[in-house]
């Protein structure tokens, strides 16, 4: 019998640490969008407060959380789930399927309907984060990208659309 | 014709399907090795005597370790919890389910705790929690229309919490699905349509969402065939043996469909409607089927013309100019619809204000339409859907569907 050596996969940093910028940009966006718009204040409104939820990459990451403080806040808690209360788990299933993602090379819905996403927690705020997170994609990508990435482009008027990005650009740089 | 970049199927339940084959049960047991059967039903299936013909079938062959049939008309945690301590006190080795959806996810639930040896399901809920072969479970369907015994999934409500949990792994799924002729021939006509439209919803909902897949494809068209063929001959002809078994396997097909492929938007509303105002399963969906298709149809046009084939035959596909089939599709079901109301003296309801309790109530008062949408807003079926839907969307489908008007197309919003 030949030697054979076990194989490790590859840790793939360059695609992580995309995925990595990909969720930092999009959990501050996420925090910036439930200032800015109302459909996304709206649907944060619908869970309840202290509910916090996390994307992420299994097995090691990356990921983003973001919660809900008591005073209504949707805040941008960080890439670290350990040590977090958690009451939604989005986990794409490997950093390919995370690529696919956020290379819009497949839609959120697609890429749940091809099983690469598990949930933990319960459906109603799942959705209603998909939702949200479909709203934030509007503002952030450029129509032909985000019409990969959802399921029908909105028709928004010129104020919510472009001031509403540029506040949204705004806030997530700074953070706030 | 498009293959998926990527998809999943299984299909692990061996079937066994014809006249009289609930006598094969005892063979079946014996090859998994299982002896004493807990056989779980309910009252509306113990009192036309389909016990009775599942005893005689199994005859001295089988020692049965109980029957229990006070399983309600909604699956609940609490009977689930009193049948698994039932099912352990008196040593039973497999579970018979004998009944339709409630009866099958009743007796998921007990195998999951008798199998993983807890007091407490809830620990179970979600998806591929449980990661490990469950006890034997035998579905025996006596409606021709959930495709239950084919799921991976089962729905268990905590109705002192009001909320309904699922249950999905494969391992959920039964072990064997018996098709038996005799266990549909009692189903009464309305009964009997509604649940054939609920799988004839499963079967073009999976051929046309999002979830699709050549497998489930397969099965969906085989399943629309056979319902095209055979519905409104058993309407008219009850004992009609063929037919009725027939309508069996188009539900199973169905079911193996639409649980590997997953339904849209005709379930999300079906689903809200169900749980607001308690209407059956399978009269949403035969009510609300056309307009799930007349609403993706921009979407959808040509997987929409494709299934006039199984749903009108080759005569009318072919004369049909290719550019007006999807249309004729909807056509056909709402024509189905149509038949099945006046084959059955007008108990099968074509649209909601239709739809009328035992005391001849409207069952879904058209003030609780908005409560309707915005129920479906939070069901998991909605990520399946071609199209996008927000609350305004909703309301406009339930309000068509609840008036019997087609859609005005023009509102519907394109992206």
């Amino acid at each position: 019998m030949g030697d054979y050596r076990e194989v490790q996969a590859g840790s793939k940093p360059f695609k992580r640490a995309y995925i990595a910028v990909m969720l930092w940009f999009v959990g501050r966006a996420i925090q910036a969008a439930a200032r800015v718009d109302k459909a996304v204040r709206e649907e944060f409104e619908k869970l309840p407060e202290g509910f916090t939820f996390s994307l992420g990459v299994q097995p090691h990451g990356p990921y983003m959380i973001v919660g809900k403080n008591q005073k209504g806040r949707v805040k941008y808690l960080g890439w670290k789930p350990e040590s977090k209360v958690v009451d939604l788990r989005m986990a794409i299933k490997n950093i390919e399927a995370a690529l696919l993602l956020f290379t819009f090379q497949e839609s959120t819905a697609i890429s749940i309907c091809r099983d690469r996403i598990d949930f933990d927690g319960d459906l109603p705020p799942a959705l209603t984060v998909i939702r949200a997170i479909g709203i934030v994609e509007v503002y952030l990508l450029p129509k032909l990208i985000s019409k990969l990435a959802i399921k029908r482009y909105p028709v928004w008027s010129f104020g919510r659309k472009y001031l509403g990005r540029i506040r949204i650009y705004f806030h997530s740089i700074l953070g706030y | 014709m498009r293959i998926q970049d990527y998809y999943e199927f299984i299909a692990r339940v061996r079937i066994v399907s014809g006249h009289d084959v609930l006598e094969k049960i005892p063979d079946e047991l014996k090859k998994i090795g299982a002896t004493k059967p807990l056989i779980v039903t309910d009252k509306g299936v113990s009192g036309v005597g389909l016990v009775d013909v599942l005893k005689n079938a199994l005859g001295e062959k089988i020692t049965i370790a109980k029957i229990v049939d006070d399983v309600p008309q909604d699956s609940d945690i609490r009977i689930v919890q009193r049948l698994a301590k039932e099912y352990r006190e008196v040593g039973c080795d497999c579970l018979i389910a004998l009944g339709g959806g409630s009866v099958l996810d009743t007796a998921k639930g007990i195998n999951i705790m008798v199998s993983e040896g807890v007091n407490d399901l809830m620990k179970f809920t979600g998806k591929g929690v449980v990661k490990k072969a469950l006890k034997p479970l035998i579905a025996i369907p006596t409606t021709a229309g959930t495709g239950s015994e084919m799921t991976q999934a089962a729905v268990i409500e905590d109705h002192e919490k009001k909320l309904k949990k699922l249950f999905v792994s494969p391992f959920i799924s039964p072990d064997i699905a018996v098709l038996d002729s005799r266990m549909t021939l009692t189903l009464p006509t309305a009964i009997t349509a509604a649940t054939a439209m609920d799988a004839m919803a499963h079967a073009v909902e999976a051929y046309t969402c999002l979830g699709k897949n050549p497998m489930s494809d397969t099965c969906a068209l085989t399943a629309i065939k056979l319902i095209r063929e055979n519905l409104l001959t058993v309407m008219k002809s009850p004992d009609d043996k063929n037919g009725r078994l027939a309508l069996a396997n188009a539900a199973t097909l169905a079911g193996m469909a639409f649980s590997n492929s997953l339904p849209g938007v005709v379930h999300s509303l079906g689903h809200s409607v169900g749980s607001v105002c308690g209407v059956p399963h399978g009269v949403c969906m035969a009510i609300l089927l056309p307009y799930g298709l007349e609403y993706n149809l921009h979407k959808n046009e040509q997987l929409t013309a494709e299934l006039l084939l199984p749903l009108g035959g080759e005569e009318e596909f072919v004369k049909t100019p290719k550019h007006l089939r999807a249309e004729r599709t909807i056509y056909f079901i709402r024509k189905l619809n149509q038949d099945l109301h006046d084959v059955s003296d007008h108990r099968h309801a074509r649209f909601f204000k239709e739809v009328l309790d035992r005391e001849g109530k409207r069952m879904v008062p058209r003030e609780r339409l908005p409560e309707i949408a915005q129920a479906a807003l939070g069901d998991g079926t909605v990520i399946y859907n071609p199209e996008d839907l927000d609350l305004d969307d909703f309301l406009m489908i339930i309000e068509a569907s609840w008036e019997g008007v087609p859609l005005d197309r023009s509102r519907i919003k394109k992206g």
